[in-house]
């Protein structure tokens, strides 16, 4: 696989790429800024692009505007925003403009090195991966009449994996059960939770997180 | 008080006494215009005398002297040419009217430029004036000293006798004759010119205040110019020929309207002089910051400005306490101090043409001051006001840019560095592993485990400490994520998607969180929150199902007071309106 890497900070920067070529990962290019890493992407059309979201000039979101255009511009390579900020909104944000192929990890998980190369893996699939404290904080929501207590526990785990961009298959061998089982849990949730979007599309993780943020 | 009606009565008597010899003459054929029929007698009488009368009131006003004395001098230089043809007012009057005559084009240009108090403003226009006096003076003195009427070709008024004559030079008298005629013709145009340019270039207060005077003056002068065309053309002048008998209808009833207009002006400013009088009788009776209002109604002025003087802060404001430049004269606008005691109490800035800053100081009696004084006062408790709420703004302000500041730190500083160790302790868990370290890598793996927490708990602070989403995408965004982590179900009702000002988001988005954490203190287990964008204003409102609010929300109304907003809490409502201009 290769990818490149964009962080303005170089100790991470570095970081990242030396632990990545160590798994086996090929690490193509590497820029400092939303710039020099779109020039990066189009000259080496890499599998994915590794971006923090702040760089400069205004070290606010030039890493999602950055994202946006790679994702519009070169739709096979993928992009995996690192983050700060458990900010549902920039996830959110991210998945609406383009639904597959992005991922959304706050930054310290980059150097959990299986975790980073099995997140470049899924977005190269065409899966999404959302990190899993985004998930919890819109699980975790204070609701009045909180729909997801008619989940059992099971489809509540088989929810949270969903959100954070799983494939059913992937689900079914983190809660060892059968990919039959977890699609029976996923078509549960979608019905208990009256979701009309269809249970098996790649905008599914989406449709869960806007329903997880707006339903109060 | 005789020396002040001396000058009129003298120019009356003699106004006077010219009608009445005019109106005896009766020479054929005629040697005057008003002898000439009896609609130019009676125009010629109007003329004169409105010139002399209204030049009369001016001067007796004493608001301008100059002015005054102008139009009494213009009447009487109106009646010269009657003096002139009249045989029996005996050689020595007759010959001084005829170098008399001469000046009456003069003193309406000097007038024109004098208008409304006297003074000429500007170097060039007073040469100007000098220039004209000076050429119509040696043309008199020339004429008078070299010119014998019966050896002129053109003459008709007095063709027998010259008093003044020293030695007669036919060919010097016709070219001084001639060189008057076009220099009439030049001058007069010139004033018509400037009649107008002063008119176009006037404030609306000062155009309704010149109108009266300058719109005569300048048909008085296109009239002259008519005349002297006409004398250039016909050397001869006869008073009986329908063309110069036109002329001189409308040059009569042009002086007229001069006379009648000079009166009018006297008038306006008797009712714009008693107008302030009386507004500072009534300042004196019931002040309420009606200084202002009233000087700019009582003297037609809507650009009139007051500005109190604050000796303490050593600075203008105005009524309303809103620190004001120091007011400047010029620019066709007067500074007038208003003083009580010795010290300034204000400063009244208004058109030059309306009323001379003395006039308008002397109208202002010692009770009216101290109704000023009381104005002032009031100024300087509102400018104190401003100047505090200037610093709580401030103050909210820099205590803003320092959370934000913090917020930056410890994503920029601390949690790089966490992250940094961070990485080593992996390096470090790798390596162990790969030496078969059991023990180390277990530590290692721990290590990084609480750096993981570590990190966590920092990214909750600094988002306690300032939201970063706030600055970057706005108050909508800034409340849904705030609702994400909130204590109790809150529900998010229509917020502007607009960006606004970045002390209105703030201040609105710390009102929502404080109010939100105070609910769920008493209790509530649902909150509603909305903000709606009316005009100038972002009212923002939270309502919750909690027990009834016993305190008051301190934090939340100074901050919003910070701002210039309000505070409406209710026993679980909060309606906050702040200011977004």
């Amino acid at each position: 696989m290769r990818v490149v890497v964009a962080d303005d900070v170089m100790l991470t920067r570095e970081g990242i790429v030396r632990l990545l070529e160590e798994a086996g990962v090929e690490v193509v290019g590497q820029a400092g800024d939303a710039a020099s890493l779109v020039r990066l992407v189009r000259g080496t059309q890499p599998d994915a692009a590794i971006v923090d979201i702040r760089m400069p000039p205004t070290h606010t979101d030039e890493g999602l505007v950055a994202a946006s255009m790679i994702r519009t511009e070169l739709p096979e390579v993928g992009v995996l925003i690192l983050s700060q900020y458990i900010e549902p909104s920039y996830a959110l944000r991210l998945l609406e403009e383009h639904p597959e192929r992005v991922g959304y990890l706050l930054k310290e998980r980059v150097f959990d090195v299986a975790l980073l190369v099995d997140a470049l893996r899924r977005i190269g699939d065409g899966e999404t991966v959302v990190d899993p404290t985004i998930v919890s904080r819109l699980v975790g929501r204070r609701r009045r009449e909180d729909p997801l207590e008619a989940l059992t526990a099971r489809e509540r785990e088989a929810l949270e994996l969903l959100a954070e961009g799983l494939s059913n298959r992937a689900i079914a061998a983190r809660l060892v059960v059968t990919e039959r089982t977890v699609e029976a849990h996923v078509k549960q949730i979608f019905t208990k939770l009256r979701l009309d979007a269809n249970p098996d599309s790649h905008r599914r993780v989406l449709a869960v997180l806007a329903y997880l943020r707006g339903v109060t | 008080m005789t020396a002040r009606l001396a000058i009129p009565v003298l120019a009356v008597v003699c106004a006077i006494t010219a009608v009445v010899a005019v109106g005896s003459a009766v020479d054929r054929p005629p040697s005057s215009y008003a002898a000439a029929s009896g609609t130019a007698d009676i125009a010629d009488a109007l003329a004169g005398l409105s010139l002399v009368l209204g030049g009369a009131l001016a001067w007796i006003q004493d608001r301008s002297r100059v002015v005054g004395v102008l139009g009494m001098l213009a009447g009487v230089a109106w009646f010269a040419p009657d003096w002139e043809g009249w045989v029996g007012a005996g050689p020595l009057v007759r010959s001084l009217a005829a170098a008399v005559a001469v000046l009456y084009l003069p003193l309406l240009f000097h007038l024109c430029l004098a208008l409304p108090a006297g003074r000429v403003r500007g170097g060039a226009a007073r040469l100007g004036v000098v220039a004209v006096y000076a050429l119509a003076v040696g043309v008199a003195i020339g004429r008078a000293l070299f010119r014998d009427p019966f050896l002129d070709p053109y003459c008709w008024r007095t063709c027998l006798d010259n008093a003044f004559l020293v030695h007669a030079e036919p060919g010097l008298a016709g070219a001084l004759g001639d060189i008057w005629m076009r220099a009439a013709l030049v001058v007069a145009a010139a004033l018509v010119v400037i009649a107008a340019l002063r008119l176009v270039a006037a404030t609306p207060a000062a155009r309704r205040v010149l109108l009266p005077t300058l719109v005569p003056l300048a048909v008085a002068a296109t009239a002259e110019v008519a005349y002297a065309v006409a004398l250039v053309r016909t050397p001869l002048e006869n008073p009986e020929s329908a063309g110069f008998a036109a002329i001189f209808l409308v040059r009569s009833l042009a002086a007229c309207a001069l006379g009648l207009g000079l009166a009018w002006s006297v008038v306006n400013v008797r009712r714009m002089r008693s107008s302030v009088s009386r507004l500072a009788a009534e300042l004196a009776e019931a002040p309420a910051g009606t200084l202002r209002d009233g000087l700019a109604a009582a003297l037609g002025d809507r650009d009139l400005e007051v500005h109190y003087w604050l000796p303490g802060s050593e600075r203008f404001v105005s009524s309303d306490g809103a620190t004001a430049a120091a007011p400047a004269p010029g620019n066709g606008r007067v500074a007038t101090p208003i003083t009580r005691g010795g010290r300034t109490l204000a400063v009244v800035s208004h058109d030059a043409a309306l009323l001379e800053g003395r006039e308008l100081e002397l109208q202002i009696g010692s009770a009216a001051r101290l109704a000023i004084d009381n104005e002032r006062l009031q100024a300087e408790v509102l400018a104190q006001l401003h100047d505090l709420r200037g610093s709580r703004a401030r103050i909210v302000e820099a205590g803003d840019a320092e959370r934000r500041r913090l917020e930056r730190n410890l994503h920029d500083g601390a949690q790089q560095r966490l992250l940094a160790v961070s990485y080593d302790l992996r390096l470090a868990r790798a390596a162990a592993e790969k030496d078969g370290d059991l023990e180390l890598t277990g530590l290692a793996s721990l290590a990084a485990a609480r750096i993981d927490v570590a990190l966590g708990e920092l990214r909750e602070l600094a988002e306690g400490i300032y939201p970063a989403i706030l600055t970057e995408a706005g108050l909508g965004m800034a409340l849904a994520s705030l609702a994400d982590r909130a204590p109790l179900p809150v529900e998010l009702g229509d917020i502007p998607s607009e960006r606004l000002p970045p002390a209105v988001e703030r201040t609105a988005y710390y009102a929502v969180e404080e109010t939100i954490h105070e609910a769920h203190g008493r209790g509530a287990s649902f909150a509603s929150v909305r903000a709606e964008r009316a005009g100038d204003t972002l009212a923002v409102t939270v309502d919750d199902d909690g027990a009834d609010r016993d305190g008051s929300l301190v934090h939340v109304t100074d901050r919003v007071g910070a701002l210039g907003g309000t505070v409406a809490a209710g026993p679980t409502t909060l309606r906050a309106e702040l200011p977004c201009a």
